[in-house]
């Protein structure tokens, strides 16, 4: 049909065709200057031996692990409070969504100079409170730290507005029937809420895990994966084997890796919420 | 919610013997509640007042350790400093063109997909809508490094000969920053799912009538989604406004330069200018608030509706 033309060839030559030659790159070695080699599964050793992209591995599961799951929790908790007849509900559901609309360039800037040892707003604020003041970016400990409250902050706003929006069509007929039965406030939760809530919590687990292992942006402002690669994420390794040292196959490997993570981990959520309930 | 409702107006009973009624502790709860709510509402929010506040501070008040948090001077002229010290109206320009075809690109291609995959049985259909639930699962990562390597090697373009070599393509071009990205998967399953919702007699009735199927497309369904436009417009938008790590890898030259990169280039080039930074990113950021302020019922209603069929 001629209707879908235009958007199948497009997806075809900048997604189709793109992952099919990754996925074939990944298994030679390619400097972009010469003909590409064919040396099997070398790559995909490499990768997985080298102690760097292991680190970005494990780097990206901890930040994973916090603005997913973490951050799930935090942003339905947010959304049960504002699911009542608050009169400045749309005030603090537009305050708690705007950066999500920022760029992420942008936020990370203004959290770089927020994290300023020196001038910085964060080591200000403790001051007053006397925590003494830390090299929050630069410090092995505190670096990751730093990075996820950034990620929790800027993707918490969508989560939240995504439960809302659940929450707020839950039907209300069955809370009054649970309340005449006499189930409490937290049983009614428990037993009727969150497994209404399945289907939004399933896409918004699926999109925020996405959002997740691609952190790129944060990484690259704040800390450039340091230090002493404790913030690097498997991104981040992807781009610097690419573009920075021009090893192109290598890349396309590490690159495959993180889609079959992703995969896995959406294919053992769909299996854990039951069946196709996420289905669109 | 219902359960609220029930103890809001049932009268006060023997139970409440203890000591506050449901309404005192009522208030309680509330108080207690638009506390919370407000100390969220200021975590989030005291980052872009900070950005905003720093950019209208003079070098000692930036310098000052520990910071004052209004300036003791209001900058003004930094933001004429700033665009003096960069061309952040360049690259804002750049942001903006590139965004508005990506805008323009998408509604229009991505409208007739989803229309078609929606309304139209042909050969393949089903096939091709798999197709594009696949691309939406595709991360960015695993495909940038080839679409780069097809833009370095775009024949005929750049210097390059027949077969791709000899020049650098569509780097540093129009083409390679607005093409690649300007049409997104996503927003043909959601134009997808808008025109399936719309009753089939409509569609029957213009068919008998003679309209072509592009005609019913365009002048009988179309007009039915316009809130589906405005969602998927303002969607697009802000995430080309917003991209960063595609045009970083396809420009050379500053004016070619997105905000996004020319903030991050910035940044390095004059690492301690923290107003000027500032006074940048709150320019990068502001057209997005103030968009997302207009639009706030589309932007909400994308996200949720996504999220709840």
């Amino acid at each position: 049909m001629l209707m879908v033309a235009p958007a199948f060839l497009h997806a075809l030559i900048w997604i189709g065709i793109p992952v099919i030659a990754a996925f074939v790159l990944s298994f030679t070695n390619y400097d972009v200057l010469t003909q590409p080699r064919f040396t099997g599964i070398q790559n995909y050793v490499d990768a997985l031996t080298d102690p760097v992209f292991r680190r970005g591995m494990v780097n990206t599961l901890v930040y994973a692990f916090f603005t997913v799951p973490v951050a799930m929790g935090i942003a339905l908790l947010i959304a049960l409070m504002l699911d009542t007849q608050l009169r400045a509900r749309a005030l603090f559901r537009t305050a708690v969504f705007i950066p999500q609309v920022t760029a992420t360039i942008a936020v990370a800037l203004v959290w770089l100079w927020i994290y300023d040892p020196r001038n910085g707003l964060l080591n200000a604020v403790l001051g007053f409170f006397g925590i003494p003041a830390q090299n929050w970016l630069s410090s092995t400990t505190w670096a990751m730290p730093s990075v996820i409250v950034v990620g929790i902050w800027q993707g918490i706003g969508l989560k939240m507005l995504i439960y809302l929006a659940a929450l707020q069509s839950l039907p209300k007929d069955v809370y009054e029937a649970a309340s005449v039965d006499g189930a409490s406030k937290t049983r009614q939760f428990f037993s009727i809420t969150l497994p209404l809530l399945k289907p939004a919590t399933f896409f918004v687990f699926v999109t925020s895990v996405i959002s997740a292992f691609q952190a790129f942006d944060l990484i690259y402002i704040l800390t450039d994966g340091g230090p002493a690669n404790t913030t690097t994420m498997m991104t981040y390794e992807i781009y610097k084997s690419a573009f920075r040292e021009f090893r192109v196959g290598y890349a396309c490997a590490q690159s495959i890796i993180l889609f079959v993570f992703l995969l896995l981990l959406t294919l053992a959520n769909r299996r854990l919420n039951g069946g196709d309930s996420g289905r669109h | 919610m219902a359960g609220i409702d029930l103890t809001a107006t049932s009268p006060r009973t023997s139970l409440d013997v203890v000591g506050r009624s449901p309404a005192s502790r009522r208030r309680l709860s509330r108080a207690a509640l638009y506390v919370a709510l407000s100390v969220i509402a200021v975590v989030m929010v005291v980052p872009f007042v900070w950005m905003v506040l720093t950019s209208l501070k003079t070098p000692a008040d930036i310098a000052a350790s520990p910071p004052t948090f209004l300036p003791t001077e209001w900058a003004w002229g930094n933001y004429a400093d700033a665009l003096a010290a960069a061309p952040f109206l360049t690259y804002a320009r750049n942001s903006l063109v590139i965004a508005v075809s990506h805008t323009t690109i998408n509604l229009l291609v991505a409208s007739m997909a989803g229309y078609a995959l929606a309304r139209l049985r042909f050969r393949g259909s089903e096939l091709v809508f798999l197709g594009f639930v696949a691309a939406l699962m595709i991360p960015t990562y695993t495909k940038i490094i080839p679409e780069f390597l097809i833009v370095r090697f775009m024949p005929l373009f750049g210097g390059n000969d027949i077969l791709g070599q000899g020049g650098t393509g569509w780097l540093d071009t129009w083409w390679a920053l607005i093409v690649p990205g300007a049409v997104t998967p996503f927003a043909v399953f959601l134009f997808r799912q808008f025109y399936l919702d719309l009753p089939v007699e409509l569609e029957e009735a213009a068919r008998l009538d003679g309209v072509s199927e592009l005609g019913i497309w365009a002048r009988i369904m179309t007009p039915l989604v316009k809130p589906a436009f405005i969602t998927v417009g303002l969607l697009t938008f802000e995430s080309s406004w917003n991209n960063f790590l595609w045009p970083l890898l396809v420009t050379r030259t500053d004016s070619m330069r997105v905000i996004q990169v020319g903030l991050s280039v910035f940044r390095t080039e004059n690492d301690t200018q923290w107003a000027f930074l500032m006074a940048g990113t709150t320019l990068a950021t502001l057209p997005m608030v103030v968009l997302f302020l207009l639009g706030q019922k589309y932007f909400v209603r994308g996200f949720a509706n996504a999220g709840i069929k």
